[in-house]
């Protein structure tokens, strides 16, 4: 397992550098100012994630997340699922 | 000379020989007819049967019905249909219950029918025939849920075919023509603007976008094992197809597309079971293709390039969703648990079950070599060469997203996460390993060598996938979300929880009419019928007697008069007076002579004559 995670770990250094080589030598077109960042996807991709995960969460627990049976149950026996 | 055969034909009619046949030659029977549409289709597009753009045309009530309509656009969906119905069938074959396979078939001919529907008519008949032969596969359960889920399914597509037809009758009535081109868009509320609307919704229904979504998630994760898998790819797809046709640049479209993605993304969170995690995963991919049809303005690079990727995406789709499906439904089948609180640590049980899985994972996700890298990119690029940043960044999150539950959260929720094994467990069925293989096949295949995909598109392809740029950033911008997902892992465990959708709308008002139901209309009914009912019994007690009788309530009224001014021992006397004569009742009847008969007669036929004289002037 552990070597795996070194495997990663090098594939994301890999990503990194190729990004900074393909930014710097081969211009690639941008429609879009951030896309002239050469790390914009692995920092889009690390924090798009940490928000998805947060973000849902926060709106499952204090909002859409209730019990398995809370169709089968009366109105008012409801509860939070959490 | 047979100048055309319609592929859906083959299977609608070959459904129906299904039950003739027994064992092997049954098996052989099911694969053959994929096999036989695919050929069909192959000759078709040689034009051997048709030369592309000719129609097949059936007269109908003074109209010409157009059963087939030939291009590029409907042969990229039906092949893509009939490759992905041979895989299904394969996954499938080892069912003994003959009507899953005729519903599963009838549900994949007609929807080749909506696929080469030239016309509105023939649409709404298979539209129609694609609803309720789905209904089956659902129904096929045969649990209490997927009854009840079936239900909620057929109702909501019942609502979609009513607005398709009324919007095809307004739209007759407005052009006159039944034929199926694209559509008046605008806003407005004249009756063009209406019949577009009301198809629009139709067709939106079918693609389960945002709010009109909510049959998917509540339906699908109930189906059959096998079910489920056909369902993943007909009934939203072909609804991306028809929104091709009748709505490309709909600039509405590229709004929903891009929220639907993101959508489904947030609820995939939250999901609890497996197949339910996936089916949101489908709304999230078909907003990408309702994205590409809603940019695709006719006539620009952008516009082609979105309708190239929406159908692209469309056809990779299929194949990774009914590989993603098979593996969920592969750990169903064994150890009959689809709620990650409830599954853990199979891969010792399960690994090629995991591996082929983990291909469809890679696929959806868009990893570069697998079929959703060459398609899913066609939409991005095109929002970037549209100038639309904000739906390049809402479909790049919904990228994240994905990768995240498909890839990450399903896989180790389901074969690792806990040390131990959570319960017993075995590889599946060697049919349905060698369907999960052959789909991984065509995911690579098309990965490795888009070109194959491109050359069916409907327009041509100025499109380099595995450019640098390209590679680099989507390596990243997944490689990154696996460290995130590393870091919170422990939030993503499964909850035994449902998450409420916007099918809780109807699933209340269900609840609140049936309440309404059974308590306040019973209540009333019951308050009217005891009336009436009082009524009938004074009706039978005055008509023994009624002389008597009339006397009777003529005494009762002076007793209550009486009550008032006089002393309550006379009181006393009246209401004993009054007993007697009830217990007496009807006592001796009167005896009529003949005379007074007659007089009786004659006198009611007097007063109805004074009344008709009366109501006649």
């Amino acid at each position: 397992m552990k070597s795996l995670f070194w495997v990663l770990y090098g594939c994301l250094f890999l990503s990194v550098v190729a990004g900074i080589w393909v930014h710097f030598s081969l211009h690639p077109e941008a429609h879009f100012f951030w896309e002239t960042f050469p790390f914009f996807s692995a920092l889009y991709g690390f924090i798009g994630c940490i928000v998805i995960i947060l973000g849902s969460k926060a709106i499952g627990h204090y909002w859409l997340q209730k019990r398995e049976d809370y169709y089968e149950k009366p109105k008012g026996k409801q509860r939070e699922g959490k | 000379m047979i100048d055309w055969f319609h592929p859906g034909l083959i299977y609608i009619l070959g459904a129906f020989l299904i039950p003739l046949f027994r064992g092997t030659i049954k098996k052989g029977y099911l694969l053959l007819l994929p096999v036989l549409a695919l050929i069909n289709l192959l000759l078709m597009s040689k034009g051997v049967f048709s030369p592309e753009g000719k129609e097949w045309i059936l007269p109908f009530l003074g109209y010409d019905l157009i059963l087939g309509r030939v291009d590029k656009l409907s042969m990229v969906f039906a092949y893509v249909f009939v490759i992905a119905s041979f895989c299904m069938m394969l996954y499938a074959i080892h069912i003994k219950e003959e009507g899953q396979h005729v519903a599963a078939y009838l549900y994949v001919g007609s929807t080749l029918g909506v696929v080469f529907a030239g016309d509105l008519f023939t649409l709404f008949f298979f539209w129609e025939v694609m609803a309720w032969s789905a209904l089956f596969l659902i129904w096929y359960r045969r649990r209490k849920a997927a009854y009840e889920a079936g239900f909620r399914y057929i109702l909501v597509h019942f609502f979609g075919g009513l607005c398709l037809l009324g919007g095809i009758l307004l739209h007759l009535q407005q052009t006159g023509s039944i034929a199926f081109e694209t559509f008046s868009w605008g806003w407005g509320l004249s009756q063009e603007h209406v019949a577009s609307y009301l198809i629009l919704l139709a067709f939106l229904i079918n693609a389960a976008v945002p709010p009109l979504h909510a049959w998917l998630s509540d339906a699908y994760p109930e189906a059959t094992v096998t079910g489920a898998v056909f369902l993943t790819a007909f009934t939203t797809k072909s609804a991306i197809y028809v929104l091709i046709r009748g709505f490309p640049g709909a600039e509405l479209l590229i709004w929903l597309g891009a929220i639907m993605a993101v959508y489904g993304v947030v609820f995939a969170v939250l999901e609890n079971d497996i197949r339910r995690l996936l089916a949101y995963h489908i709304i999230s991919q078909v907003g990408y293709m309702v994205c590409g049809v809603g940019m695709g303005v006719m006539g620009t690079a952008a516009g082609e390039m979105a309708i190239n990727g929406a159908a692209a995406h469309a056809f990779c789709h299929i194949l990774y969703k009914a590989l993603l499906f098979m593996g969920a439904g592969a750990v169903l089948q064994v150890t009959g648990r689809s709620k990650l609180t409830e599954l853990g640590g199979l891969y010792r049980y399960m690994p090629v079950t995991f591996h082929l899985y983990m291909v469809g994972a890679y696929s959806i996700s868009g990893f570069p070599l697998f079929n959703g890298f060459v398609s899913k990119t066609m939409v991005v690029q095109a929002s970037a060469m549209g100038h639309l940043p904000i739906i390049w960044l809402m479909l790049e999150g919904a990228s994240i997203g994905t990768f995240l539950h498909t890839g990450l959260k399903l896989p180790w929720g389901t074969w690792f996460a806990k040390e131990k094994p959570v319960c017993e467990a075995k590889e599946p069925p060697k049919n349905m390993l060698v369907a999960m293989g052959l789909t991984s096949f065509l995911c690579i295949l098309l990965g490795v060598y888009p070109k194959l995909l491109y050359d069916l598109l409907p327009y041509p392809v100025h499109y380099e996938p595995y450019a640098p740029g390209h590679v680099v950033s989507m390596s990243q911008l997944l490689g990154f979300t696996f460290v995130a997902f590393w870091v919170l892992r422990k939030k993503l465990h499964g909850e035994p929880t449902i998450t409420l959708d916007t099918d809780w709308f109807y699933r209340m008002a269900g609840k609140w009419v049936i309440w309404f139901c059974e308590k306040p209309l019973m209540t009333f009914a019951r308050f009217v019928d005891g009336k009436v009912m009082d009524l009938v019994h004074f009706l039978a007690w005055f008509s023994r007697n009624p002389a008597v009788a009339f006397h009777i309530k003529k005494e009762e009224v002076k007793v209550r008069v009486k009550k008032i001014y006089a002393s309550p021992d006379r009181v006393e006397k009246y209401v004993r007076d009054l007993e007697e004569k009830r217990k007496k009742y009807p006592g001796e009847l009167p005896k009529l002579t003949v005379g007074a008969s007659l007089f009786l007669i004659l006198f009611s036929f007097a007063v109805y004559l004074l009344l008709y004289l009366l109501m006649a002037y």
